[in-house]
Parts: structure tokens; C-alpha cells; sequence
């Protein structure tokens, strides 16, 4: 990456000027300001949609992202369970091109130039912008674990990045014998969906409960807590009793290595379990391309002014969702979804001067524990003076009416229908 | 169609405040739970919210999402869903 120069700038500056004076139909493709937007998950896919919608035209969006289609991470657990089918997760970016004119770059951002404020793809071409949304998701950090790396992961599939590797995991438990011993290995704070990979949990028990009753679960956790503990265990025992096993990080839980040959996974205490399934979900960190352009602190996250998800290291870049330092806010689907709507409007309000409201966020996760019960955390937030702060928030209750928890079962549902839609239709 | 009380509130405030709300309610009309907030009447939709707020009426994502909002940030609310229930043909 080079930094902002003179030079740099009147250099683009004086390539601009030539090619307008040829060709006075570039005059006008070139006078709509350039928003690039660097991928296309529920952060970055909301953007896109939202700036090119509401600024009907005037904004010219394009969309840097490889896959044709984007399967959410949020409700693949409902596939691991066997209830919700792989399709019925994934969605196109059709919409949002042939709508709302976003064009999508099916290429890899391989390089960003936050000086001269251009974006290099992998195909080599180059895509000048005025404003850079980052939006890469998350990264492993597969050092962390011995004997763990991306060819590990195709046998111990981390099921983290929704897609190929949940279907691996899928198919790993359908193939499982009855009386098999699942391992799943949470991360450390801070990552992705924090109740995750409990709800994770939850539905591998189910699953495991209707189809193979003898199998068990351990979960080897480098933590002492997690989200929604207390609701998660009250699950455990009521639904999938003698089936959970959770090791805390005091207990030695944590997962120091792995031998994907003997199928074993060493703990930190030193006990060595032999697995029939392994989901191992190693520490993480924002998404290459942000450790590429810069834009990350030496905690491996992206540092932002709290009012609008600007990058605090580089001019006219916004970074959001799960690669972003939101401090309270969850790395969720939902809350990418929310600072994606605070970053489309500071967009349309820098470069078409649109009126300004105060960033507003918003947070829920619902996590479904069984057949007919599901539990939900949720929060408001707001601009604080250095970062985001929680104005109120609830979390379901322990002894709530099996009505209430069907009822959320259903609300999950509903949401996931609309927030899909709302990010892709 | 019958003529219902309009909201006083800011249409382009309310947009963006709505926002918030199509992370959960859906655009049209479906078999879900949660139903699309221009098909309720305004004067129904402020009472609503004010009831989420006082906790009068029950679930807490509601309940929390109100208790974020003042009196103004209901009437734009209310006021932006009515000219899409107009938009939308419906009454």
C-alpha cells in the first residue's frame, strides 16, 4: 500500500483530465462519484443495495466479490441439524444488479492503494473509488493451533465461513456411526456470532438425539463463559441430557493441537480425545484484504469513529460488520446488516450532501436450542464519544413458558426470511 | 377507504429510522410471524409502540427497540409507513 502523496494525486488527476476531453460520454460515467464496496456478505451486500437504491443512479456502486452466490453463516446451524436445506441459505446477488444497478465484480480485491484511492483486483484490473466500504468478514488465525491449516480443515472442517465446509460437516455427521464422539472447539473472544458455536451445539445434539442416541458431544472451549450460558445449559439438560460434555478454558479445555490422521485433539490440559467428527473453529481475525489495505490495529480488528464505521487509519474508507472493532455490538449478520444502513447514509450525505441522522444500531440473535424453542439476546446502540455504546438490551429468560420459546422459534424464522431480503432483494 | 389520522412526524427521518425495522419485517405480506408495518393503520402502529414502550404489550425485541424511541421518532416512523401504505395503493 502507498500512502496519500502530491504526486500521486496529480498524477490520476491529469490521467482523468485527458481521457474526459476524448471521449465526452466518459464525462459523464466519470462525474457519478465511485463507491467500491469489498464483499458481499450481509455487510457489504447491504451497502451496495443501500447506496445504489436510495441514491437512485446518482452513485455509481460496484461490488467486489468472487462467488456467485452467498450462503449466510447465520442459520447454518438450522443445515447441520438437518433442517433447513443448503439452497434455502443461499442467496444471489441477481437483485442487487439488475434493481438497484450494482455492478459486481466476480474478482478478488487483492490490493488497496489508500492514497491514490484505488482498488487492484486479481484479474489486474484497477477500480478507482471515492468511497471504499471494507467489508471482508473474518480471517483464522490457523497458527494458533497445531497441526491446523486450510488442509486441515477439510478434514476437521471449521464450518465458520458458511458453504463448502458446512456441507463438509454435514456430510461428516451423516456419515458418523451411532456412539460417535463429536468435538466441537468454540474460539476465543473475540469472534464471529458469539453464540455460535453453542447453538451449534445444541443442534448437532439434535440432530445426533433423532438419529444417532448413543453419540456424544464434547466441547473443548479456551473460554470460562459464554454467550447465553445459563439458557444454552438449562437446553443441555433439558433436551439432550448425558450428551454434552463442555470443557472450560479452567479446565484445560482449550485446544492446543490436532492430528487430523488419528483424528485426536490435545487440550490444554493434556487430555487427548479421539474424535468421530472434529469442528474445530480456530481464533480469528478481520479479513485479509483489511491486514492488506492497512486498515488494522495490532489486535488484528478494524479501529473506527463510532458515529459512521469510518476506518480511523485511512481517509474516505469505511470498514463494518464482523472485520470491524465495534466494541459492544456482536459480530453478527444482524449487526453488519445495521452499521451497513449508518455507513449507506454517511455515503449519500458525504457525496450527494443527503440529509444526516444520527447513527442508530441495532443488534439480535436468536439461537435455536430445540425443535420448538428457540432464545433471544438483543441491544440498541448509539455514537458514543470513542466508540459504540449500549443504550438498552434484554436476553430471554431461563424459565420462560414453552409457548414463549415457540413463539421465538417462529419469530427466528420470520427474521431470517426478512433480513435476507432486505440485504438481497 | 377510510380516512385515518396522519402522523405529524418527518417522512425522510422515519425512512431512515425504518431502516432498523426491515432487518425484521418483511416488505410484503407473508406467512411468518412478523407482519409488514405499512399494512398496520398509524393510529394502531403509535399506540403499538407506545405500548412496547410503557411494557404494556410483551416481547422484548419490541420492547427494546420502543424504549429507544421518542415521540418523534414514532410520529416520523408512522408518517413514513403511511405514505408507503400510499405508494402501495392500500388504505
Amino acid at each position: 500500500m502507498t500512502r496519500l502523496t502530491r504526486r500521486g494525486l496529480l498524477g490520476t488527476t491529469a490521467v482523468l483530465g485527458v481521457g474526459l476531453m476524448a471521449a465526452p460520454h466518459v464525462l459523464r460515467a466519470q462525474s457519478r462519484p465511485k463507491v467500491v464496496v469489498i464483499g458481499g456478505g450481509a455487510a457489504g451486500a447491504t451497502v451496495a443495495k443501500y447506496v445504489a437504491r436510495d441514491s437512485k443512479g446518482a452513485i455509481e456502486v460496484a461490488l467486489v466479490e468472487p462467488k456467485e452466490t452467498y450462503t449466510t453463516c447465520f442459520y447454518s446451524n438450522l443445515y447441520l441439524a438437518g433442517w433447513r436445506t443448503l439452497e434455502s441459505i443461499t442467496h444471489r446477488y441477481v437483485n442487487l444488479v439488475q434493481k438497484y444497478g450494482v455492478v459486481h465484480y466476480r474478482d478478488m480485491a487483492v490490493d488497496v492503494d489508500t492514497g491514490k484511492k484505488v482498488v487492484r483486483l486479481a484479474s489486474g484490473r484497477e477500480l478507482p473509488y471515492d468511497k471504499l466500504v471494507v467489508a471482508p468478514g473474518i480471517d483464522f488465525r490457523y497458527e494458533a493451533i497445531e497441526g491446523y491449516d486450510e488442509a486441515a480443515a477439510m478434514d476437521m472442517p471449521h464450518a465458520y465461513q458458511a458453504g463448502e465446509q458446512t456441507a463438509l460437516l454435514r456430510a461428516q455427521l451423516e456419515a458418523m456411526e451411532d456412539g460417535g464422539t463429536v468435538v466441537i472447539a468454540p474460539p476465543p473472544n473475540p469472534y464471529r456470532c458469539p453464540p455460535g458455536p453453542y447453538e451449534r451445539t445444541s443442534l448437532i445434539a439434535n440432530y445426533l438425539k433423532k438419529h444417532k442416541p448413543k453419540s456424544k458431544i464434547v466441547v473443548c472451549d479456551p473460554k470460562d463463559k459464554f454467550s447465553k450460558q445459563a439458557l444454552f445449559q438449562d437446553a443441555w439438560q433439558r433436551y439432550y441430557e448425558g450428551m454434552i460434555e463442555w470443557i472450560p478454558g479452567e479446565l484445560g479445555g482449550r485446544v492446543v493441537k490436532v492430528d487430523t490422521k488419528e483424528m485426536t485433539v490435545t487440550l490444554e490440559g493434556g487430555d487427548v480425545i479421539k474424535a468421530s467428527v472434529a469442528n474445530i473453529i480456530p481464533p480469528q481475525k478481520a479479513g485479509w484484504i483489511a491486514h492488506r489495505a492497512g486498515l488494522t490495529d495490532d489486535s488484528g480488528w478494524c479501529p473506527i469513529d463510532p458515529d459512521s464505521m469510518a476506518s480511523r487509519v485511512a481517509r474516505d474508507v469505511y470498514v463494518l460488520g464482523d472485520a470491524s472493532i465495534a466494541s459492544k455490538m456482536p459480530k453478527s449478520g444482524f449487526a453488519a446488516n445495521s452499521q451497513a444502513k449508518v455507513v449507506a447514509m454517511d455515503i449519500r450525505h458525504q457525496l450527494l450532501g443527503d440529509r444526516r441522522f444520527p447513527a442508530r444500531y441495532r443488534n439480535t440473535c436468536w439461537s435455536s436450542v430445540a425443535d420448538d424453542d428457540a432464545v433471544k439476546v438483543g441491544a440498541s446502540y448509539k455514537a458514543g464519544e470513542t466508540m459504540i455504546e449500549v443504550v438498552d438490551k434484554f436476553i430471554s429468560k431461563v424459565d420462560e413458558p414453552p409457548e414463549v420459546r415457540a413463539q421465538t422459534r417462529a419469530e427466528a424464522d420470520a427474521w431470517y426470511e426478512s433480513i435476507t431480503q432486505d440485504i438481497f432483494a | 377507504m377510510v380516512a385515518e389520522g396522519r402522523a405529524e412526524g418527518d417522512p425522510a427521518y422515519g425512512e431512515y429510522l425504518a431502516n432498523e425495522c426491515t432487518a425484521c419485517h418483511p416488505p410484503d405480506v407473508t406467512d411468518g410471524v412478523i407482519p409488514p408495518l405499512w399494512l398496520l393503520p398509524t393510529d394502531y402502529f403509535i399506540d403499538a409502540l407506545r405500548a412496547y414502550r410503557s411494557g404494556e404489550r410483551e416481547n422484548p425485541v419490541m420492547q427494546a427497540v420502543a424504549r429507544a424511541l421518542g415521540d418523534e421518532e414514532i410520529e416520523s416512523l408512522a408518517a413514513y409507513f403511511a405514505d408507503l401504505r400510499e405508494q402501495k395503493g392500500g388504505s
